[in-house]
């Protein structure tokens, strides 16, 4: 899990294009949106499309995606429970 | 109605946001020059610059720089002009669509691949909710966007307006185009000038330029016209230039600003037009020092509006070797390819 965790955050910063911000800066369990990294609803879609190129995931229900979208910890195992790549 | 150039600003493959460029240019050695980036941390947070654009970037910088100059805090309108609009983007949401179909795009590069994104995020930024437009109309992209400004500014329309000439040349888009015979493969000053042969050096635009009605301190000289010509005739240019002149109550024209890149068959258009009308006038170039792009005139504004407030010509800037008597009056003449045609006359303060 630590390893998908790390490989998120890495993924992450990538496509938000997240300058100057570490793997390490990121709190696993802090909250993705509003707080925490401040994403907005953009970057929600931005997510999305990484869930589904990189892992196979396709969230099309915005409900199930504020849960899922969380925190990297509760991305990571619902990626974890869920990737068909 | 008078209409000012109040400030300027550009970014370049010239040191950035500054006039290096008119005592120690760069001098350009490479077909293909990518511009220098500044700090843009001094201008847009780095969590509001992370969905950005290169372009957008330059865009934002450029138009702070100038309405900082200019000491503007209500801005009326933003105008402008860019040949291909944020092409980077467009290519990576293209590639991206050819590699991965039309299931996996990253709505950022949607969103920033438009033409008029440019001048959207600028306003956004600004949060300027007043005329917002874009010309897309490739080699007289700025040009347009200075007419409308100029226009507006006559009319009373507006009292001040932000004109900005932007693009970015991609290494896709510059390999696409030397294909088709646009670059030459040795570049140096005296290549570009003697050179007989086809095809110049790329360069990048971001210009800045802000307009206004009222003559400030720092205003750098007079825009006195803006004329965009489809395929003119000798007669027809002659008779604009002649009404340009006669409106602006101006005898004589000092310095001749041309496009001249080093293509010669560009470049026998521009040398025709000075032999025609303006034999034995100074005749200054500015693509030796900025290259080759869709807005490059927007470099020819500026370096005319900086030649007249400073009341000398460089002499990097200088085509042939006739010196002017004195400096009041430059004439900023493009032509895109042979067909749109553009006259800007420009006076000191």
């Amino acid at each position: 899990m630590e390893e998908l965790i790390l490989e998120l955050k890495k993924e992450i910063i990538e496509v938000l294009n997240l300058e100057e911000i570490t793997p390490e800066d990121i709190d696993t369990d802090a909250p993705l949106f509003g707080e925490g990294l401040g994403l907005d609803s953009i970057d929600a879609l931005e997510l999305m499309m990484l869930m589904q190129k990189n892992y196979g995931i396709k969230v099309d229900n915005s409900e199930k995606g504020k849960e899922i979208f969380k925190s990297i910890r509760v991305m990571a195992e619902f990626i974890s429970n869920n990737r068909t790549k | 109605m008078e209409i000012f150039i109040q400030s300027a600003a550009q970014i370049s493959i010239q040191n950035p946001l500054c006039e290096d460029w008119f005592e120690t240019p760069i001098i350009p050695t490479l077909p293909y020059n990518r511009s220098i980036e500044p700090d843009y941390k001094q201008f847009i947070l780095p969590i509001a610059s992370r969905r950005m654009g290169k372009l957008i970037k330059r865009a934002i910088a450029t138009s702070l720089s100038a309405l900082k100059q200019a000491d503007i805090q209500e801005l009326d309108a933003i105008i402008t002009g860019t040949g291909l609009g944020c092409v980077e983007n467009t290519e990576k949401f293209l590639s991206a669509m050819v590699k991965e179909g039309e299931e996996f795009l990253q709505p950022t590069f949607f969103m920033q691949s438009t033409h008029n994104t440019i001048s959207s995020q600028v306003a956004l930024f600004l949060k300027c909710n007043g005329y917002n437009c874009t010309y897309s109309h490739r080699g007289t992209s700025f040009e347009s966007a200075l007419s409308d400004a100029f226009i507006q500014l006559k009319l009373g329309k507006i009292k001040n307006a932000l004109v900005g000439g932007q693009d970015e040349m991609t290494p896709d888009y510059f390999n696409m185009l030397g294909k088709i015979g646009y670059w030459k493969t040795e570049i140096s000053p005296e290549i570009l000038q003697t050179s007989n042969s086809n095809g110049s050096f790329a360069g990048e635009c971001s210009a800045a330029i802000t307009l206004g009605t009222e003559q400030k301190e720092q205003s750098l000289c007079k825009l006195h016209d803006v004329e965009l010509l489809y395929k003119p005739s000798k007669e027809r240019m002659q008779e604009v230039l002649q009404d340009m002149m006669t409106q602006a109550n101006i005898s004589s024209i000092d310095a001749v600003m041309l496009g001249i890149s080093g293509d010669q068959k560009n470049d026998d258009i521009y040398k025709d037009f000075a032999e025609t009308f303006f034999a034995n006038k100074p005749i200054c170039w500015y693509k030796n020092i900025f290259g080759e792009s869709f807005t490059a005139p927007g470099f020819g504004v500026y370096t005319a509006a900086t030649c007249l407030k400073k009341g000398i010509i460089p002499q990097h800037l200088r085509y042939n070797n006739i010196q002017e008597q004195e400096l009041r009056t430059i004439l900023v003449y493009n032509h895109f390819q042979n067909k749109d045609h553009s006259l800007i006359l420009l006076s000191k303060c």
